[in-house]
């Protein structure tokens, strides 16, 4: 009994046994119960058989030899009581009728030899209807004769319709025997299906954190041993979820803690540059103090980028885009850059059109882009002593009249940066296009 | 002689910090951690905070001194550079500086911040051939003329001397003006700018005070 609650299999299997068994084991019973439901109508002194018919009426005529007309009808009554839908009559020796059951039934009165032969004549042959014996009384034939006819509807026998009953009933029950068999099949596969479905729909539902919940296990065959396995899976992932939040939480601490432990140093050192600085050294020692000053920059803003770029490839860089008109966000960028540009005696090219040119990006990061591709500008393309911005055809573009990108061998360090650029337009759908030769370098900012 | 309190737990930076500010002229009150530091607040007119502090970290000892002294300007210094981290200190911080600093970026942000706070702009400045008296709102010509502007015209010169050596784009301008966000292609900011300059310049052609800057905005140097 629990193998059978544990293996689906084995239940159809037992369905379809069942079902092909039932038809061996059924008809021999339905059979028996037949035969002893129905009445055994076989009353002895009746009979269908026309053969039958016609002795038993023959030996009745026998036996009628010398009787009175009295006990003719007595006769007649008693046969009429075992054959009701009969006509009996009975013609003497002259041809007169002296005797007729049912009273209405019309033949004539007086039977002349033609007439006789003509009757004989019709109701001859095995079709005809009703089913005629005439029959005469005693040994010879001076007694007269009589006749009884039965309608062919009445010569059925019960049992030959019960014969017919029997096979329409067989057939009923094979019938019977098929739908039930299809009915149970098709609830055993609809109560499979339904609980498959279920289960998909608990394992496709995602609440958010697309881990789904774990399901209800009701029954322990193949499909509720197929839930245990999806809720292990479930419980795992989960675990793996929470373990991998506290290894995320450890990692953000541990940069943030990082970042702070270098910073400080990096501070300090700044702060006795400065000291130094405000000494009367020579001007070699100045240089060397502006030196330290500006690797101390340099540090910082790799750490920075260090940082962002780890972030960034780890997907856990704050995004946020909106609608952002970029016009605007340029002009506002700039506008921090250009006394920078101005005190550097660069030519300013502005080209920006005075309508909104909406891009759906986080204006933080455009932002730091811009500032990055300045700050580019600023430290490595001052000898160029230009910088243009355009707007030109959807696209943004940023100009410098510098060595080249492959001639900025005394500053570097704008590799990560450009790395962090690069993800950041990477990942707010922007193309970008850099083309860089000894006069000059272009920056080009498409939306995909 | 304005009072600074400075809380900082490095020792070598509080006492690089503290040499600067002291040549500059402040008296600072160090503390090396943040307990007590509402408590040590008297009659200091600016704070600047480290955000690593051991024990009360620096945002929950800034929120602490901002709820008690609301009036205080808060410097929050920090080697934390997320934007993150930024967003959350400005919440109730008035400036924000990453470590490394200059100490000279740390000092001008100071006094922009003690400034802000006394509303200590001059009473007069000078620019080009006008002398603006603030407190009094009133323009004159070097020769004693008095200037007289429309409402509008005044609040867009005013603004761009409250924030000289920056350009302001249209956009902003016109939003501390209006009050409004601009529409692009709106032209009453250019019409203003161009009565406005009518009535200070000498050549209102070529402008001397209010500058264009191409594509971006307005200036006024001092």
């Amino acid at each position: 009994m629990k193998k059978l609650r544990q293996s689906l299999l084995i239940q159809y299997v037992l369905i379809i046994l069942v079902a092909t068994m039932f038809i061996p084991i059924t008809v021999p019973a339905l059979s028996i119960l037949f035969f002893n439901f129905t009445p055994e109508d076989d009353s002895s002194d009746r009979y269908y058989n026309g053969t039958d018919i016609e002795q038993m009426w023959s030996s009745t005529a026998k036996e009628l030899g010398g009787a009175t007309e009295e006990q003719i009808r007595d006769k007649f009554l008693e046969m009429k009581g075992i054959y009701p839908e009969a006509s009996l009559y009975f013609i003497d020796e002259e041809g007169q009728n002296r005797l007729k059951y049912p009273e209405s039934l019309e033949i004539p009165q007086h039977w002349s030899a033609s007439y006789a032969v003509d009757f004989m004549k019709k109701n001859r042959g095995g079709e005809v209807d009703p089913f005629t014996v005439v029959s005469f009384i005693g040994d010879d034939q001076g007694e007269g004769f009589i006749v009884l006819q039965i309608p062919r509807s009445d010569m059925v026998s019960p049992s030959s319709i019960n014969g017919e009953l029997y096979n329409y009933f067989i057939i009923g029950t094979f019938i019977l025997i098929l739908i039930g068999f299809i009915v149970i099949s098709t609830l055993f596969f609809y109560r499979i299906r339904k609980r498959l479905l279920h289960l998909q729909k608990v394992m496709d539902t995602s609440e958010g954190n697309s881990i789904p919940s774990a399901v209800e296990v009701k029954h322990q065959d193949e499909i509720g041993r197929l839930g245990q396995s999806f809720n292990r899976m479930v419980e795992e992932l989960e675990t793996g979820r929470k373990r991998e939040q506290e290894e995320e939480k450890l990692r953000k601490e541990l940069i943030a803690n990082l970042s702070h432990d270098l910073r400080t140093p990096l501070t300090t050192i700044r702060g006795h540059a400065y000291r130094l600085k405000k000494e009367s050294l020579s001007e070699d020692g100045q240089e060397s103090v502006d030196l330290i000053d500006e690797k101390v920059n340099f540090m910082a803003e790799l750490m920075e980028n260090l940082l962002s770029y780890t972030l960034l490839h780890a997907g856990k860089y704050p995004y946020h885009p909106e609608e952002v008109d970029i016009v605007r966000l340029i002009r506002t960028s700039f506008a921090g850059w250009y006394p920078i540009f101005e005190n550097m005696k660069f030519k300013i090219e502005l080209e920006i059109p005075d309508e909104r040119i909406v891009w759906n990006i986080d204006p933080q990061w455009f932002h730091r882009i811009l500032d990055n591709f300045f700050q580019n500008v600023y430290r490595h393309a001052g000898n160029g002593r230009y910088v243009g911005i355009k707007i030109e055809n959807r696209s943004v573009i940023i100009e410098d009249r510098g060595p080249g990108m492959s001639a900025q061998s005394g500053k570097k360090g704008a590799g990560v940066g450009l790395s962090v650029v690069s993800l950041m337009l990477k990942e707010m759908q922007l193309n970008w296009d850099i083309d860089t030769s000894e006069q000059g370098t272009t920056m080009k900012i498409t939306p995909k | 002689m304005k009072k600074i309190l400075y809380l900082e737990d490095d020792l070598e930076i509080g006492r690089i910090v503290k040499e600067d500010l002291e040549q500059r002229g402040y008296f600072v009150h160090w503390l090396t951690s943040g307990e007590g530091a509402v408590e040590a607040l008297k009659d200091e007119e600016l704070v600047i905070l480290d955000v690593m502090l051991p024990g009360l970290d620096g945002f929950t000892v800034g929120q602490r001194l901002k709820r008690h002294h609301p009036e205080v300007p808060i410097l929050m210094l920090s080697a934390r550079t997320s934007v993150d981290d930024k967003l959350q200190g400005l919440n109730f911080a008035d400036d924000y500086v990453t470590k490394p600093f200059h100490p000279e970026e740390l000092a001008a942000r100071i006094e922009v911040l003690l400034r802000r706070n006394q509303r200590a702009m001059p009473e007069e400045i000078r620019v080009g051939r006008l002398i603006v008296n603030l407190t009094e709102n009133r323009i004159l010509t070097q020769s004693g003329e008095e200037i007289l502007l429309t409402a509008k015209q005044h609040q867009i010169f005013m603004y761009l001397l409250r924030h000289p050596n920056q350009i302001l784009t249209k956009e902003q301008l016109y939003e501390a003006v209006w009050g409004a966000s601009f529409l692009e292609g709106d032209k009453s900011l250019m019409v203003h700018i161009r009565y406005l300059r009518e009535k200070i310049e000498e050549q209102p052609s070529e402008p001397k005070i209010v500058e264009t800057i191409r594509g971006i905005g307005y200036r006024v140097k001092l």
